[in-house]
């Protein structure tokens, strides 16, 4: 497998709910957003915390919804991005240490899917 | 179904580890030592770079629109205060930064003169909010101590730096008025707004008082001595022992101790009272400061006083009560007392959520507006003209 078709395969292909992977595609997702919402200039609109409008033009509301916006997203990478790369090590370290046996137990993303279609 | 069960078990247990082991640690991405927002000598990169910005609003007149008229769809006051703050950090400016002298005295006369211009040619409620004009002031002819004050502070600020010949009888004129007033007042207590009196405005004119008083040889101690004493025996909330921050023109409270102008009544107080001053900051340090994970904040009420948010608290974060108002002024509290541990958190707090811009070394606060910023460029500065002051050094 070429390395742009593995990173192809690791970002977009979906995972395990909860599995390493997962998480880590969340963090990818997370940040892409924060970038998206940092390059359209949406900070500039945070002013509403204090009472200020963001925009004259844009109104109160609009202004207050890009606020929002960018606010959550702004917490999400700050906060939740960091957790969801430590949390998929966490458990990357985990399968690697636990004996094989019970590392298929816990299900490694290979193996879940066919065991979860089993029911 | 029971490896699912076991996977999502253990990336719960993952995810829980993984946030006991980064809450603790957020505030070091955005902690700073003290010095990176003020240092006590010469100007932090924090300070220079809020200048920075500051000084390029009075540069370019439609920068300088733009933001006024944002703040003034919000309150006509903040673009008043957002003058008055950073005629007074310049002034300390210049005593912390001799070689950008001409540059800062230029900026203070010019925000000096526009805004008495202003007041002149619109009238002083042109500064004030809408209610304002909704009754009529008890004492006549109308006057705002919130406006008076805070003018003859500019005034006298940029005389302490250097002497200015024309703002002499300005300063003069607007000192003996308030003065005046404060005799004819049966409590010494003085209307902002219609019957309606506030801790700050009185402090801040009592500041400017003691300038004037040092600057042209004139003794108004008695009246601040005797003004104080009566502060402290009717203005103070007896649960927590703070200031309240407004009252009636017959003393009656109006609104409790509240953080978003305490911290700057204990900056002047300072100058007034240096034991009462320490005193309201330990009890506000207590009672409205507070560090959770490195982070500091301050409330905007003390526990015992319950308040409603209005437009100085700014929205209150549930949970903790986190005043941005309150937190925001508490820089000013923490910079008075070289209050280290503190001024760090807080600082953290700043650059974690108020939303730091930079553009060409110019720093703003998204989160924030212009007298936002310009009251944080007062705490990353302060200090040298209360000393001047203290000393009794002439200009």
């Amino acid at each position: 497998m070429s390395k742009l078709s593995w990173l192809r395969h690791a970002l977009f292909q979906r995972a395990e709910f909860l599995s390493a992977r997962d998480l880590l595609q969340r963090a990818v997702a997370i940040s892409g957003l924060f970038l998206l919402v940092q390059l359209a200039g949406f900070r500039e609109f945070t002013g509403i915390l204090n009472g200020t409008i963001g925009s004259l033009a844009l109104g109160w509301n609009l202004s207050a919804f890009l606020a929002v916006i960018y606010i959550l997203v702004y917490l999400a990478f700050v906060v939740l991005v960091p957790v969801l790369v430590l949390a998929a090590m966490i458990l990357t370290v985990w399968q690697r240490c636990i004996p094989k046996a019970e590392y298929s137990r816990v299900a490694p993303d290979s193996n879940s899917r066919r065991s979860d279609a089993n029911g | 179904m029971k490896s699912r069960t076991s996977r999502i078990l253990a990336g719960l247990t993952a995810l829980a580890l993984a946030a006991l082991i980064w809450l603790p640690c957020l505030h070091f991405v955005f902690t700073r030592p003290a010095s990176a927002f003020r240092q006590d000598q010469g100007l932090s990169p924090k300070a220079r770079q809020l200048a920075a910005r500051h000084l390029r609003l009075w540069t370019d007149p439609d920068l300088r629109a733009q933001e006024l008229n944002k703040m003034r769809v919000s309150n006509a006051e903040w673009d008043f205060m957002g003058r008055s703050y950073l005629v007074w950090s310049l002034a300390n400016m210049t005593l912390r930064d001799p070689a950008s002298k001409p540059l800062y005295l230029q900026t203070m006369d010019r925000i000096i003169d526009e805004t008495l211009r202003l007041e002149k040619q619109e009238g002083m409620y042109f500064f004030l909010m809408p209610y304002a004009r909704e009754r009529h002031y008890l004492v006549q002819p109308p006057h705002s101590l919130f406006l008076d004050g805070e003018i003859a502070l500019m005034l006298a600020s940029r005389r302490m730096v250097e002497e200015k010949p024309e703002y002499k009888p300005l300063l003069t004129g607007r000192v003996d008025a308030i003065v005046e007033r404060f005799r004819k007042s049966r409590r010494m207590l003085l209307e902002s707004y219609p019957d309606e009196c506030w801790m700050f405005d009185h402090c801040v004119a009592l500041d400017a008082i003691k300038l004037a008083d040092q600057l042209d040889g004139s003794d108004h101690s008695a009246l601040i001595r005797d003004w104080l004493a009566m502060a402290k025996k009717k203005l103070v909330d007896p649960k927590s022992g703070l200031l309240i921050s407004s009252f009636m023109e017959d003393g009656t409270p109006l609104d409790g101790p509240e953080g978003s102008s305490l911290w700057m009544v204990i900056h002047s107080l300072q100058l007034l009272d240096p034991d009462f001053a320490r005193d309201q900051y330990q009890r506000a340090r207590k009672e409205l400061g507070a560090i959770t994970l490195g982070f500091g904040y301050a409330h905007e009420w003390p526990k015992a006083w319950k308040g409603t948010p209005d437009i100085d608290s700014g929205p209150i974060i549930p949970g903790f009560d986190i005043s941005a108002g309150s937190s925001g002024m508490a820089l000013i509290g923490a910079s008075t007392f070289n209050d280290g541990q503190f001024l760090a958190a807080l600082a953290a707090t700043l650059d974690f959520a108020a939303f730091p811009s930079r553009t060409q070394g110019r720093l703003k606060y998204c989160a924030s507006n212009q007298v936002g910023d310009a009251a944080l460029l007062y705490a990353a500065t302060l200090g040298p003209l209360w000393e001047k002051v203290i000393t009794g050094a002439k200009p």
